[in-house]
């Protein structure tokens, strides 16, 4: 129970603090010459999806699925250890 | 806590690099647009089969040592969860090639090789389960597992850069690319290496443990 405890509050900082970061518009500020021809703003960029592009809602499912897959792996690694426990009895 | 830190690393990164791997920003770069995001997915498949394909070469070098049980245990599921990694690395880049190269397979020199590279992986599974006896199983495959991992070294890290690749990193151009530099895709890309990594050594930390388990249940019974 500690471990998920501990999961728990992780995660909440984690989303907290990737909630609290304000995204910004990209300054024009690249040392690095890709092309000859494309200025840097006319390189396409899914700015307006940060804006009103629900990206926030990928975001949250992409979590789901791998705290899912995390918690399953997470309980195979318990069942294995009470297993290994039970054996040593 | 002594034994589980890592584990509990490995969640940490892996929700780390999903959320700063979605939402971080990241270069304005042509053709790759965002699919640049997928640095942070695709490129620690490969990272995370070399490091747990090393693994298994290393308990397949310990098992020719010390032939225990647990050594050939370890050294085979390694082995197969480095080869998953390798299978998931190699699709996450076709599926990223079809939009940025305009096709799955572009017989890439990169392509190409980690596609041999992965066959010989496969040959190894199909070689270990062609032996009945399980001590001549354990140290033919161990001898083979060197070999193959001898032989992906070169295949991934040195043929592709003799020659010119879409890669970055190939044809003549020694090391990262230009933008792989970039601080930005550092701060996701180096933890998502790490956490991927870490999953894959806990796939294969519980596999071996309950392949242990099975063994000494027959032991016994």
């Amino acid at each position: 129970m500690k471990l998920f405890k501990l999961l728990a509050i992780w995660c909440f900082i984690l989303g907290a603090t990737a909630g609290l970061q304000p995204v910004h518009a990209q300054p024009g500020q690249s040392q690095v010459e890709y092309s000859a021809t494309t200025a840097e703003a006319d390189i396409e960029m899914a700015d307006t999806l940060r804006q009103d592009g629900k990206i926030y809602v990928v975001v949250v499912v992409l979590l789901t699925v791998l705290i899912g897959v995390l918690i399953y792996l997470i309980m195979l690694d318990r069942k294995v250890a009470r297993l290994e426990k039970q054996f040593k009895e | 806590m002594k034994n589980y830190w890592w584990k509990i690393l490995a969640v940490v990164l892996l929700i780390y690099t999903v959320v700063g791997g979605m939402l971080q920003e990241v270069p304005r770069l042509a053709i790759l647009n965002e699919t640049i995001r997928n640095l942070y997915f695709h490129v620690p498949m490969w990272f995370g089969m070399i490091l747990i394909l090393l693994i298994s070469v290393v308990y397949s070098i310990k098992y020719l040592r010390k032939p225990t049980i647990e050594n050939d245990i370890i050294a085979y599921e390694a082995a197969k969860v480095g080869i998953l990694f390798g299978v998931l690395g190699i699709v996450t880049g076709m599926e990223w090639a079809k939009f940025t190269w305009g096709e799955y397979w572009s017989n890439d020199p990169k392509q190409n090789a980690s596609a041999i590279g992965l066959l010989i992986y496969f040959a190894y599974v199909v070689l270990r389960s062609s032996f009945a006896e399980q001590q001549q199983r354990a140290r033919i495959s161990a001898v083979y597992n060197i070999f193959a991992f001898a032989a992906l070294i070169p295949l991934l890290f040195i043929l592709p850069r003799l020659t010119d690749s879409l890669h970055p990193g190939n044809g003549g151009n020694p090391g990262f690319n230009s933008y792989d530099l970039d601080s930005r895709l550092r701060m996701v890309f180096y933890p998502a290496v790490l956490g991927w990594t870490l999953l894959g050594i806990w796939v294969v930390n519980v596999r071996s443990r309950f392949e242990k388990l099975r063994h000494r249940l027959y032991e016994t019974v």
